[in-house]
């Protein structure tokens, strides 16, 4: 195999332009011995009339419904009162009826002119259409891993970004809400990724209607009509070289034959804030604060005089404008206060004294009730000539933090038209624009700002809006007040392409296409107050303007044949050409004299011009041959040949594919089974793919940059290392799964395992620092990912029950290990890593970072054993080195740590590993009811085997920043000899003191692991009856809730994402009530 | 058929011929691929300002970690400890202070410019070896740097221009051998310097300004390495030379240091920092004081020598060096500020706390403290006193440097305070306080006391650590260990 790829290699150019003119030269000599015989038919007998009704289950006529003459390309829809007509050439005497969402049938025609039908709504899955990139197959001669998201998933949520829909609804695709910032996409990472440097950045390839795009950004989820998940290198390898992520295909909806229909959606969404961070309230955070600062000042004792500061717990602070808080002794002066809702409370320091304070829950002030409206209007409808969809979509979702937002205005237009009998052309037009307020910086807000101090004044006594102690930790409703932020995005994609049947059997399918995303972004700072002391009036202004123009042209040549009625072909043979230029300009200026102009123009400096263009070309060529004996034996091989221009010396890559299938239940030893308890069908493929995602445009060539500027002169610096050398990066996957429906098509089982070697990585190898570069880019070693997926659907009762109950649930596991790495003289190759006593060896090693063997995402921290109950036994441990300063000296309440090489001395090397920062399972169950016009879904997802570092928890135990509020893990904190609790002595800026919380104690690495109710949603449809009686097709209200909880031990505030939190926008929850009504 | 068949052929054709054939090479438009660079003369130019823009990040806050921050004049301020492990002297390999990546960047731009000048057309030869000497200077400066504080180093000639991990692994070349690099290079500049001028703004090497480094290298090999009486001669020539240079001692110490007087007289060379094209402050800001941890009854004095408050106290002038200034010393106001609270009924003044002022920057438009300060490499007072250091370790007399630094920093008082020769010893140490007091956060002080070897006399932390001459020299740190494997740790450590 390796061999004939080499020299397919070695002959580039020519060989594949032979090979392309000897396929044609097959085909059209094929093609055109078969046309003779047709006409020949056809010239001699007429063709028989037949016309036809059909109806759905409960004997309502069905209008768009296909009608085929088998093994010929003649064809009819049925019209809106389910009636159609077709001509039947002689010799010819079975039609085949299909729709989606109902089982195929066929029906025999011999001695009848006229049928009606009843059909069936399709249980099994395994006949169900299946896009496979370039084409479609149905699921029974699919051999590759493709998941079919269920569409039911998109029907009730207004999802701001349709991705979301993926959560727990796909197996082996993970998706995890990182931010519940209005409008932000989740991660979606197929099957682990390929990326040894950023595992979270390997996002797949997303091809909406043939056109490809780097994100899903503004997509309606009410436009769309299908997502499919293709998974094995067999599926992708028809998108070679970008397909080793994984490809999300997304097909919109078009018109369909039959009565035009309008419907209405709309859907009111609430959100709330599920459960922050516990805090102390001011009066116990006083008392713990000045205490925590006594306990301090033991080492330092300078900070003894932070008591009287204007800090959050200390007395310096008065009523003027001056200080941040409003802590503050009694005075006859401020005494009435306490009559405007502030409370006293004897010092604990010197209860002699009486301190007066106001508590403000800034939660209350950054959280609000988010209210969002989705609007949305389609028009349906065609005839046989011709057929449209129009949809246009406007939501505008309000974030739970103030001032977020996030509205999209979305416009899709599918339209088909039949030019000739042999010759359909479409247009299509997908548009949205997208404006949002976001917060800049998450962890100013979510890291800090949720908490500050709750003492801290949140107005000042003449009724100004606060700031808090700084910019960076204060009021955030002063922070977000005067930042004012204005970004937007236009997505345009225009397509047009026909499908020209060229000869039976033979079909060409050209598709050209343009897709623009231009964004639009702006930012101002007002004047503001960095604290009260320190007024900032730089007014930064920030302006810049993207553009990103991306050209496809597609051209896609199919034959399909059977010979016999057994022996099935299809092949295919494409062209792609892709080509995006991306252009950038932006400003910056500063010192504007007024706040009323957030544009550039009022800037009174001019502080930094940027601009950039770059361009890329991707060419392909490729082809694919399905064959199937009798449906029985499955054969599909696929190739790609791309080039790039942002490789160097090796531009090309070749990437096949072959998978092969067995219906195994079509045997006749199968016949022994009763019919249709078992069908089952084996597969097996195999494919290599190709990534060039995280390189430059430009990178082999290496770069100097420019951008910086010393005294006055423009700077140019060398920034990159030329690797000429660089190359594809391939993964192979070997991929083994079965189809299995049972007990007469009620359960339907898809299951897969894989193995993938990703080699020639790309990505960054670190280098010797004496070279002058931290890393250059490369083709870096090996890595595997391995995996199981199982999705398992089915419906419990019977289809004739009235009552219906389908359950599904899905589950994927993968794990990564790193297979091989660049030589560099250490051990295992290793890149980073952590020196630390490995208990396995029983000796000091490097573990963790990159190194063979190992894998991606370990993380080391320092064991937590217990806390010392009394000074006498921490006296007896070992030496904590981590102690800041020149006292080492441990105390009770310290952390007594786990001293793993036992030398009596707590250093880096007795760091453990506490877990890894990367899920192994995820996938989701649900459940769906529907007892006549009632319906019920519940919805769960689940993702486990990641560990989180709650930092925000350790901070506000630890108080590391100095004016936070505290958690109220610390009333359960050490406070006197032989307590015994899990939380260390609380000490002001532990960090400075006795670093229990600061280093990374691994009690706040916390298992992720949680299990999400995702979606409840209660439906009503009103029955046909009462549809007919007011003039509708179709009326339903559905109540839902979004994001209802999460059960999970993680204490943070969005246990979605593993690795350190540094502030996280809370997913909301969400309740939504939603009417459609269709005409 | 036929005609459906060409018709078909040739689309195919028509369609795949041009695209097989077309260009997958594209040239960036909006930087510059390496082939295509070293050209011009502006090429030359633009690179050697990049390599000025990276000596500069260097000097914003490493070449004070190196230089100062482990001597005795540094103490931890009023809030978080910041930076303690390297006043304590408790740097380790985990916790190893500044990696000398930032600073190998700088020697392979100066490899670039050296490997690529030579072969570019100039408009005059003296432009062109300009540029070279400018590489060779900053080259040999670096490399001083590198071998001061980590003792041995991999000396590295030639560009970085490919990476092949099983051939590139080097060692560290003995200290030996980097101090003849370093001074080869010096004396290639000086053959190459055009002048004797200074460029205006005084922020890239001149032929002065390479002097000055020729004079403190040679100082510390003569002391150091066992240069004795050749390498102070060296030193003491070079250190003269620099006087025939357009440079002086200005009347006024605190204005040396303005941001509106950069590139003034007594600067040799310094790293230009200026608003809009430097966003990160300096390390300076780190010694300032916020409104967070200004006391709210602090003495009027005291607010308004800060005016302005910006950065965050985590570091300050320690107690042991405060305490050494003396009152009438002219230097003590512009250095640093003590700060009192009052007590509003008593009238009694607690001390609080200090920040230093050297180095505070600018207060720009915006109401903002910008930590910008050019960071001065050299200037004329620090030649002053390493011409009477040369001097003194030659036998002869130190005096007159000495008192024209001394003049300057005690104006009327200077009579009481005139610098009388004494031992050998004596004049060492007395050169040692005077530069203590001169050049006091200025990335010297470390540097300072291991030429003069009294660094575990004089710094608190290291007096009980006598012997442990590791010490002198920093840690190298895991990362690098474990990147570098033929580049061992410093014994000791």
């Amino acid at each position: 195999m390796r061999r004939i790829f080499t020299n397919f290699h070695g002959l580039k150019k020519r060989c594949c332009k032979i090979l392309l003119l000897t396929f044609c030269l097959v085909s059209v000599e094929t093609f055109a011995n078969r046309a003779a015989g047709q006409f020949a038919v056809k010239a001699n007998v007429p063709p028989k009339i037949v016309t036809g009704k059909i109806n759905d289950q409960n004997g309502l006529p069905l209008p768009g419904v296909s009608v085929k003459v088998k093994d010929m390309n003649i064809g009819a829809v049925t019209d809106a009162n389910g009636n159609f007509t077709i001509n039947v050439p002689e010799g010819s005497n079975v039609l085949v009826i299909s729709f989606i969402g109902f089982a195929t049938q066929e029906v025999s025609i011999a001695n009848r002119s006229s049928v009606t039908i009843n059909l069936a709504e399709s249980a099994s899955k395994l006949d169900e259409v299946i896009i496979v990139g370039y084409g479609s197959q149905s699921r029974e001669t699919v051999t590759t891993s493709i998941s079919k998201l269920d569409s039911e998933v998109l029907e009730n949520l207004p999802f701001p970004s349709v991705l979301s829909a993926l959560q727990g609804t796909v197996s082996g695709v993970r998706v995890q809400s990182i931010s519940g910032q209005p409008g932000a996409p989740p991660r979606v990472i197929i099957r682990g990724g390929t990326s040894i440097n950023s595992p979270n950045g390997a996002a797949p390839l997303y091809i909406v209607d043939g056109v490809i795009r780097l994100q899903m950004n503004g997509i309606n989820s009410d436009d769309i009509e299908s997502i499919q998940v293709l998974k094995d290198a067999a599926a992708t390898a028809i998108y070679g070289a970008r397909g080793s992520d994984g490809v999300v295909i997304v097909t919109t909806k078009s018109g369909k034959t039959g009565k035009t229909q309008i419907s209405y959606n709309y859907d009111f969404t609430g959100s709330e804030v599920g459960p922050t961070y516990d805090l102390l309230t001011a009066r116990e955070y006083i008392y713990y604060q000045r205490l925590g600062i006594v306990a301090s000042a033991r080492k330092t004792p300078s900070q003894m005089a932070t008591l009287a500061q204007a800090t959050g717990a200390g007395t310096g602070n008065d009523l003027t404008n001056n200080t941040a808080f409003t802590t503050q002794y009694l005075t006859p002066q401020n005494q009435y206060k306490l009559n405007e809702g502030w409370e006293s409370m004897p010092d604990p320091v010197d209860p002699t004294k009486t301190i007066i304070f106001k508590e403000t829950d800034f939660r209350d002030k950054l959280f609000r009730t988010g209210l969002s409206h989705n609007h949305n209007i389609s028009a349906s409808g065609g005839t046989e000539k011709a057929s449209f969809n129009l949809g246009v979509g406007y939501l505008g979702s309000e974030g739970i933090a103030i001032t977020t937002d996030y509205k999209r205005l979305s416009l899709n237009f599918n339209s088909n038209l039949k030019v000739r009998d042999n010759l359909d052309v479409f247009a299509r037009l997908l548009y949205s624009r997208t404006t949002d307020k976001v917060i800049p910086n998450l962890s100013t807000i979510f890291r800090f700002s949720i908490a500050p101090a709750p003492t801290t004044k949140y107005r000042f006594e003449d009724g100004t809006l606060a700031p808090g102690q700084l910019a960076t930790i204060g009021n955030p409703e002063y922070i977000l007040s005067y930042n004012e932020v204005k970004n937007s995005l236009d997505n345009l994609t225009m397509a047009i392409g026909s499908k020209w049947n060229i000869l039976p059997g033979l079909t060409f399918d050209p598709l050209l296409s343009i897709y623009q995303v231009s964004s639009d972004n702006r930012s101002f700072q007002k004047a503001y107050l960095n604290g009260p002391a320190q007024p900032v009036n730089t007014r930064t202004a920030i302006a810049s303007y993207a553009k990103q123009l991306q050209f496809q042209a597609d051209g896609v040549l199919t034959y399909l044949k059977s010979f016999n009625n057994k022996h099935n072909f299809e092949s295919k043979l494409g062209l792609s050409y892709f080509g995006r230029n991306s252009n950038s300009i932006g400003a910056t200026g500063n010192n504007a004299a007024t706040d009323l102009i957030p544009t550039l123009n009022a800037s009174g400096m001019a502080v930094n011009v940027a601009g950039s263009e770059s361009e890329q070309v991707i060419l392909g060529y490729f082809a694919r041959l399905n064959y199937n004996y009798n449906q029985k034996y499955l054969l599909s091989m696929t190739a790609r040949y791309d080039g790039s221009s942002n490789l160097g010396k090796n531009k090309w890559g070749f990437f096949p594919g072959i998978s092969l299938g067995w219906n195994v239940h079509k045997e006749r030893f199968w016949e022994a089974l009763p019919e249709n308890l078992l069908q089952l069908k084996l597969r097996g493929s195999y494919g290599v793919n190709g990534n060039i995602g995280s390189i430059g445009l430009y990178q082999p060539q290496g770069q100097y940059s420019v951008g910086e500027q010393y005294a006055g002169n423009a700077a140019i610096q060398n920034t990159e290392l030329a690797n000429p050398n660089l190359r594809w990066e391939q993964s192979k996957t070997l991929n083994f799964g079965a189809d299995i429906d049972l007990f007469n098509n009620r359960v339907r089982i898809l299951f897969d395992t894989y193995r993938r070697v990703t080699d020639n990585l790309l990505t960054t190898l670190a280098l010797p620092r004496y070279t002058g570069f931290a890393n250059t880019f490369t083709n870096l070693g090996s890595l595997e990912n391995k995996g199981i997926e199982l999705e398992l659907s089915g419906s419990v009762l019977p289809a004739k029950s009235s009552f219906q109950w389908d359950v599904s649930f899905n589950v994927a596991r993968v794990k990564n290990k790193i297979l091989k790495l660049p030589f560099n003289n250490i051990q295992n190759n290793r890149v980073g890593g952590f020196f630390v006593w490995d208990p396995v060896r029983g000796d000091y090693a490097w573990l963790g970072g990159l190194q063979e063997g190992g894998r991606l995402g370990d993380q080391f921290a320092y064991k937590q054993v217990s806390i010392y109950s009394s000074d006498a036994e921490a006296a007896k441990g070992p030496k904590d080195t981590l102690v800041p300063g020149t006292n080492k000296t441990k105390y009770g309440g310290d952390v007594n740590w786990a001293d793993l090489d036992a030398n009596g001395i707590i250093d880096s090397r007795d760091r453990v590993y506490v877990g890894n920062i990367y899920p192994t399972w995820t996938g989701g169950f649900s459940n769906s009811f529907r007892y006549k016009s009632l319906d019920l879904i519940v919805r769960m997802d689940y993702t486990t085997g990641y560990t989180i570092y709650n930092e925000p928890q350790a901070r506000l135990i630890g108080q590391f920043s100095g004016q936070m509020g505290l958690s109220r893990d610390v009333l359960r904190s050490w406070q006197k000899e032989g307590d015994i609790t899990d939380v260390p002595k609380f000490y002001w800026a532990d960090q400075q003191a006795q670093n229990n919380l600061n280093r990374g104690n691994s009690y706040y690495y916390q298992s992720g692991d949680f299990l999400a109710i995702r979606e409840v949603t209660l439906g009503y449809t009103l029955p046909g009856k009462l549809l007919q009686r007011v003039k509708l097709t179709n009326m339903r209200f559905t109540l839902s809730g979004n994001n209802i909880h999460y059960f999970t031990k993680f204490t943070g505030i969005n246990p979605e994402d593993g690795g350190t939190d540094t502030g996280r926008y809370p997913v909301p929850r969400n309740v939504i009530f939603g009417a459609n009504i269709t005409l | 058929m036929k005609a459906l068949y060409k018709i078909i052929f040739s689309g195919l054709i028509i369609l795949i011929a041009p695209s097989c054939t077309k260009e997958l090479n594209l040239d960036p438009i909006s930087q510059i691929s390496n082939n295509k660079f070293w050209k011009t003369e502006n090429d030359a130019r633009g690179a050697m300002y990049g390599m000025y823009a990276r000596l500069r990040t260097e000097t914003s806050s490493n070449l004070f970690l190196l230089g100062d921050a482990r001597s005795e004049i540094l103490g931890r301020s009023l809030a978080a400890a910041s930076n303690e492990q390297y006043y304590t002297n408790s740097l380790t390999s985990a916790d190893p202070g500044p990696a000398w990546t930032g600073l190998y960047r700088i020697i392979h731009d100066a490899n670039l410019i050296l490997k690529y000048v030579p072969g570019i057309t100039f408009s005059s030869e003296a432009a062109k070896n300009n540029i070279l000497a400018q590489a060779y200077s900053t080259r040999a400066y670096v490399y001083f740097v590198i071998t001061r504080t980590w003792g041995d180093a991999t000396t590295i000639t030639e560009p970085t221009e490919g990476y092949d991990s099983e051939t590139n692994q080097k060692a560290r070349a003995p200290q030996a051998e980097v101090f003849k690099l370093i001074k080869e290079d010096i004396e290639k500049a000086l053959n190459l310097f055009p002048d004797n001028n200074f460029t205006t703004g005084r922020n890239i090497w001149s032929k002065p300004a390479t002097q000055a480094l020729k004079g403190d290298v040679h100082l510390w090999t003569a002391k150091r390495l066992n240069g004795g009486a050749a390498d102070f001669n060296t030193a003491l020539t070079a250190l003269t030379e620099v006087e025939k240079a357009d440079v002086a001692l200005l009347a006024n110490f605190e204005s040396i240091f303005d941001y509106t007087n950069k590139g003034n007289k007594e600067i040799l060379m310094a790293t230009r920092f200026q608003e809009i094209e430097v966003t990160a402050h300096t390390i300076h800001q780190n010694m300032y004081i916020s409104s967070v941890y200004m006391p709210v009854n602090a003495d009027p004095e005291s607010k308004q020598a800060i005016g302005v408050l910006g950065g965050a106290p985590f570091m300050t002038i320690s107690n042991t060096a405060r305490t050494q200034f003396a009152n009438d010393d002219l230097r003590k106001k512009p250095t640093f500020v003590e700060i009192f609270t009052v007590n509003a009924t008593t009238s009694t003044r607690t001390f609080y706390g200090s920040a230093v002022l050297k180095f505070n920057g600018f207060v720009n438009s915006g109401g903002v403290r910008m930590f910008l300060d050019d960071i001065i490499l050299y200037r004329f007072a620090d030649v002053l006193l390493m011409k009477a250091e040369a001097k003194n370790g030659l036998g002869q007399d130190p005096s007159t440097e000495m008192n024209l630094v001394r003049q300057r920093a005690y104006g009327p008082n200077f009579s009481n305070r005139i610098f009388v020769r004494g031992s050998r010893e004596q004049n060492d140490a007395a050169i040692l306080q005077e530069r203590l007091f001169e050049l006091i956060f200025e990335g010297k002080r470390w540097w300072d006391l291991i030429r003069f070897g009294k660094a575990f006399d004089l710094v608190p932390s290291l007096q009980s650590r006598k012997g442990q001459d590791h010490l002198l020299l920093f840690p190298i740190s895991d990362v690098t260990l474990s990147l570098e494997p033929n580049v061992r740790q410093n014994p000791g450590y």
